[in-house]
């Protein structure tokens, strides 16, 4: 612990600091508080502080107007799909590049894996979509699940982990043993990075539950939507209907807050992961 | 060069033959990488490829593509809502990066140095906005500024006295303000994360050293933590950048797609979305997808020069 600062200077910035906290998670505080009122009371003035007692009435008003149960599906279906996808093929292509350093290729091949991470998305979207219809996956869920399942950041990331965890003597170990690599793989590097693909697997389950644009442009029918989509729908149309919007963006919030604070530290070694291993 | 076939190149010489040798040898590398190199080479690098193509193209998607060279270039740089989508990108950039990245600095420095319990539990709060899709913070974003029911006026007509029914997202000036408050909200955690682990990582001795050699706080500051964290902030800024010049979510949720009063929260990406999707117009948004590649790349090169980072 750091001994800079006299003891007042500390306690006041100390106190300072929740106090932000405060203002900073109060739109979540005020979400809630708007999700469980009737509409009337919200438009009101004074405003509402207090959480009130309309959140059946408004869960009512909710699904008759969007199938947010399905949506949530729809939603834990792809994250849960695009997440494993991506857990199982970044690690075995990671553990190709940190297991077979010699192989012919295998530096330009990493080169480009790297290079990958750089290119912003956006750029081959109109041929991305395109292709996409091309395959029939128009108004499907598979262009959210398979296309991102070659990510480089992963790969690299996995590499980074599997040349880090799995010492050499145990694939020396297992050949002995008759193992062959793809075994190898499965029964001694997979349990070994277990925490690492925890955290990968957490960082990718959040970035594909929060995905928008992608959803947006493929999918058109309602029963297709995920989450976001389906709120962002709510609110273009139903948008008067504050509290039921809110509502929904309580529901939409939920799960994965719950997960962050299950899984807090996984989470937070994912993000410095790219900064500081890299 | 053309590639030699296993047979001939084993004719050809000892050295190709261990060429061949050896990638046989390793044909379980190849299997196990092949995937990523098939669907990237697939759902990533051809489309950015064809999108260069397409870009010198007139083409809807249904119909035949025509090719007008550089037409689409020159239709995007004389559009004057290609401008203003520049403008209020560029002004989203340097507000958004601006004011993300020194108060997550600020903030990570007074929680290194001052703040006497839960450092891990700020760490954590700060990161919540960040779990929550963009998509949906804009939608809480537009109710707590809305005209009638929002925090924001409810406030305002507290502190003055008067009620307050300013309407705030349809007002040229606030909504970019606005964006960037969206921004900076959600992504203040992440880098408040990086910064309070780079402060951690700098050696205490660094500081008494420099205390030693009779430097006051603010020049340990400005000459022992702030260079150490350069390439950090490096970091920090770069990733601002790639995520504002690619900027979509926020501004098309917060006005219901129609990019605001007077196209005032109009941005590059929103504008490649509707040029694609709501005109068709697929070879000018290949053209304007390449376009802001190249702003990506430019500013990125800025942002480095400007932190003066070796790497």
């Amino acid at each position: 612990m750091s001994t800079t600062g006299a003891p007042v200077a500390r306690r006041v910035i100390t106190a300072w600091i929740y106090l932000i906290v405060l203002v900073f998670v109060l739109p979540f505080y005020w979400m809630v508080v708007l999700a469980t009122h009737d509409n009337d009371s919200i438009y009101s003035f004074p405003p509402p502080l207090l959480p009130g007692g309309s959140l059946g009435a408004n869960w009512s008003r909710l699904t008759e107007v969007v199938e947010v149960v399905r949506a949530m599906g729809n939603s834990i279906l792809v994250a849960s799909a695009h997440t494993v996808l991506v857990l199982l093929l970044s690690s075995l292509v990671g553990f190709g590049f940190s297991r077979f350093r010699s192989a012919p290729g295998a530096r330009w091949m990493w080169r480009v894996v790297l290079a990958t991470i750089f290119i912003p998305g956006l750029v081959g979207l109109i041929p991305w979509y395109v292709l996409i219809a091309r395959l029939g996956w128009i108004d499907t869920l598979w262009p959210l699940i398979i296309p991102g399942a070659a990510n480089g950041f992963a790969v690299f990331w996995m590499r980074q982990i599997i040349t880090q965890t799995v010492p050499v003597d145990l694939y020396d170990a297992a050949r002995i043993d008759g193992a062959s690599d793809w075994r190898t793989y499965w029964t001694v590097v997979l349990p070994l990075i277990r925490p690492g693909l925890g955290a990968l697997g957490i960082w990718t389950f959040m970035a594909t539950w929060t995905a928008f644009q992608i959803p947006l442009i493929v999918l058109n029918s309602q029963e297709n939507f995920t989450l976001p989509l389906a709120l962002a729908n709510l609110n273009t149309l139903y948008g008067q209907d504050t509290a039921a919007v809110m509502l929904g963006s309580v529901i939409s919030v939920l799960p994965i807050f719950v997960a962050f604070l299950l899984a807090a530290k996984q989470f937070m070694a994912g993000l410095t992961a790219g900064a500081l291993k890299g | 060069m053309t590639a030699p076939r296993g047979d001939t190149s084993r004719a050809a010489g000892p050295n190709r033959d261990t060429l061949g040798a050896r990638m046989r040898e390793h044909s379980t590398f190849y299997l196990m990488v092949a995937p990523f190199f098939v669907l990237f080479g697939l759902f990533g690098l051809a489309p950015i490829v064809a999108a260069f193509w397409i870009g010198f193209t007139d083409w809807d998607g249904l119909n035949p593509a025509r090719f007008v060279g550089l037409d689409n270039y020159a239709a995007i740089v004389t559009d004057p809502l290609f401008g203003k989508a520049v403008a209020n990108t560029i002004y989203i950039w340097i507000g958004s990066t601006v004011v993300t990245v020194g108060a997550a600095f600020v903030l990570a420095y007074l929680i290194n140095e001052y703040v006497m319990w839960g450092r891990s539990f700020l760490r954590m709060v700060f990161l919540l906005p960040l779990l929550a899709a963009p998509a949906v913070i804009a939608i809480i974003m537009s109710v707590l500024f809305s005209t009638n029911a929002g925090l924001v006026n409810a406030f305002l007509s507290f502190v003055t006295g008067d009620r307050v029914t300013y309407e705030w997202l349809a007002s040229t000036g606030w909504i970019k303000p606005i964006i960037i408050l969206m921004i900076a909200w959600r992504f203040l955690g992440f880098h408040l994360l990086l910064f309070v682990a780079g402060l951690q990582s700098i050696p205490r001795e660094l500081y008494d050293a420099a205390r030693v050699d009779g430097a006051g706080g603010w020049q340990v500051f400005a000459r022992v933590t702030f260079p150490l964290m350069l390439p950090i902030i490096f970091f920090s800024a770069t990733s601002s950048t790639v995520g504002a010049f690619q900027l979509f979510d926020e501004p098309f949720v917060l006005t219901n797609g129609s990019g605001g009063t007077d196209q005032a929260a109009e941005v590059l990406g929103t504008m490649l979305y509707r040029t694609a999707f709501n005109d068709f117009r697929f070879g000018l948004a290949s053209a304007l997808s390449w376009v802001m590649f190249a702003l990506i790349a430019v500013f990125t090169i800025v942002n480095s020069r400007l932190l003066r980072v070796r790497v």
